[in-house]
């Protein structure tokens, strides 16, 4: 993969969890909600999951956008993504009707959410794994020099 | 995989932590649970800015069939039974079929399955796009109508039915 196109990638992803992030903010007693509406997580766990969600959203994205960490980023990133997946996957499949919890609207989770899901867990895997071999490189640069 | 375990780490310290600096804060230490096993509580504060009517106050308006009411639930689940007289329109489905109808009504009720209310919500906001004044969404949806005994499909409210829906 071409150098520009891994960092628009990066910074793309980035961009996307910052806004996740800073979207749901506001209202975090709201995603809370949401995160509780999927019936996975026992009563007394959500609230922490909810504010965890964020807060390694908003680290990841930083990491993501600035380059700094950015390969463990994209592995947390494509975790996150992962959970997010089995979560919408089997309210989907139980027939649950709830809000997706994404950007912090009133978006409805839906099969679409599960492909948009995916597909930032491609470019998330694509970024850990280049960003990976380009560090690699320097390193083994540096080692040479 | 070791950083990104403490970059998680790090996160999730960084969000419990902060937590409490936004405006509205996750509950730390309380029970969150799902809003449709909230007793009709959800629903009560709308986000989406459109109008509640509980089950109490739409119960007498059904009778006296002075709103229409929609259900914005599956196919399935509304030929299985639904508020009498109600007509199905469930989200992302035409309106303009309808908007005759419903625009003839002083008041249109809008409910759907759970009781978090987003189907409802989007059903009701598009009515309101097409014009209509009166759209309210059903506090507790379709499980609190059927707990509070409101009629349905055979219900008392045969009357709604009598133009010949």
């Amino acid at each position: 993969m071409t150098r520009w196109l891994l960092v628009a990638t990066r910074v793309a992803l980035g961009a996307l969890f910052l806004w996740a992030a800073l979207s749901k903010l506001p209202d975090m007693e709201g995603f809370a909600q949401d995160v509780a509406n999927y019936r996975i997580l026992p009563a007394l766990l959500v609230p922490y999951v909810a504010a965890a969600v964020i807060g390694i959203e908003l680290l990841a994205a930083l990491a993501l956008i600035s380059g700094v960490m950015a390969r463990p980023a994209a592995l947390a990133v494509a975790g996150l993504l992962t959970a997010f997946i089995a979560f919408l996957a089997q309210a989907l499949s139980r027939g649950l009707d709830l809000r997706c919890g994404c950007f912090g609207s009133d978006e409805l989770a839906s099969w679409w959410t599960v492909v948009r899901d995916a597909a930032m867990l491609a470019g998330a895997l694509v970024v850990a794994r280049d960003s990976g071999q380009r560090q690699r490189v320097l390193e083994d640069e540096r080692s040479r020099t | 995989m070791l950083r990104a375990g403490l970059l998680c780490v790090a996160g999730s310290a960084l969000g419990i932590a902060g937590n409490a600096f936004t405006p509205r804060p996750a509950p730390l230490g309380g029970r969150v649970v799902p809003g449709a096993d909230l007793p009709g509580a959800a629903c009560e504060e709308p986000r989406s800015g459109i109008a509640r009517i509980s089950v109490e106050a739409a119960k007498p308006l059904c009778l006296a069939c002075t709103a229409v009411f929609v259900d914005a639930r599956s196919a399935d689940e509304y030929s299985s039974g639904h508020v009498t007289g109600a007509v199905h329109l469930p989200p992302g489905e035409a309106v303009e079929p309808l908007l005759a109808r419903l625009r003839a009504a002083p008041a249109v009720i809008v409910y759907d399955r759970d009781r978090d209310c987003a189907a409802a919500d989007r059903v009701a906001a598009r009515l309101q796009a097409e014009g209509l004044r009166d759209v309210r969404v059903l506090t507790g949806a379709w499980p609190e109508w059927l707990a509070r005994g409101g009629p349905g499909e055979s219900g008392a409210c045969g009357a709604c039915t009598a133009d010949g829906r």
